[in-house]
């Protein structure tokens, strides 16, 4: 039965939804540009790749100054409670949720800094190629981070669709597509001292 | 096997290091099916029923 509105707690807003799930679909692109051709399916990768990932770009700085600045950016950060109960009931987010976060922040952002980078050795609209802005070292330093990256990427999208399609995480999931929990849920999975949701 | 890929520096010396070893790739996505089976496994046999 849906719950009625009044016993809905908002989780995420539109715009924190909407990150997330850009965010997923860019991911997607890359990961497939990346690797498919890598398997043996070959296409012109090289355009789309790029561009998306200018897109992860904007979007993650988009994400960085909106949690800095619009909500709580230690909401996100394993705090001394967490290591002092890490199986007790968490605030909004567990500590394996943080945990995954911190992952998975310093590989993007380890992907998107390299890969920045790689675009000077790509044709664009706004510049020629030059293979040679970097040393060969330093080219090959760059490419094994952003690869390493890469590879570990897709560890980290199965654990995340592996744990978004538990039946028990389903209200978290239902609370990334449409944005709420129950009261039930909150009071069953959450500390009320360690996230004080607004309903 | 190497986590990087090297290549033969046409200058001479030795290898040169060009990138990560994209032979690893399925055993990347076989960690994350490992975790997750992992964690599906210990959750039906030592937590079954648990929410959390």
């Amino acid at each position: 039965m849906t719950p009625q509105p009044a016993d809905r707690i908002e989780r995420h807003k539109f715009i924190d939804r909407a990150y997330h799930w850009l965010m997923a679909a860019a991911m997607l692109i890359l990961l497939l540009t990346a690797f498919l051709p890598i398997l043996g399916i070959k296409f012109e990768w090289v355009g789309i790749h790029w561009v998306t990932g200018l897109v992860l770009t904007v979007i993650v700085l988009v994400h960085i100054i909106r949690a800095s600045f619009w909500q709580n950016f230690w909401a996100m950060v394993p705090d001394g409670e967490d290591l002092r109960a890490p199986f007790a009931k968490p605030g909004k987010y567990s500590v394996a949720q943080k945990l995954y976060h911190l992952a998975i922040s310093v590989l993007i952002l380890a992907a998107i800094a390299t890969g920045l980078l790689m675009w000077r050795k790509v044709d664009t609209p706004f510049w020629q190629r030059d293979p040679y802005w970097l040393s060969t070292d330093a080219w090959g330093v760059v490419y094994a981070i952003h690869g390493l990256a890469a590879m570990a990427l897709v560890t980290m999208v199965i654990i995340h669709v592996y744990f978004a399609l538990r039946p028990d995480e389903w209200h978290l999931t239902r609370s990334m597509l449409r944005g709420w929990i129950t009261g039930k849920e909150y009071r069953d999975h959450h500390d009320p001292r360690r996230w004080q949701a607004k309903d | 096997m190497s986590l990087f890929r090297y290549a033969s520096s046409i200058y001479g010396g030795g290898d040169t290091l060009i990138g990560a070893n994209y032979g690893l790739l399925p055993w990347f996505a076989a960690a994350g099916v490992a975790i997750a089976l992992a964690h599906a496994i210990f959750k039906a046999v030592a937590a079954p029923g648990k929410p959390h």
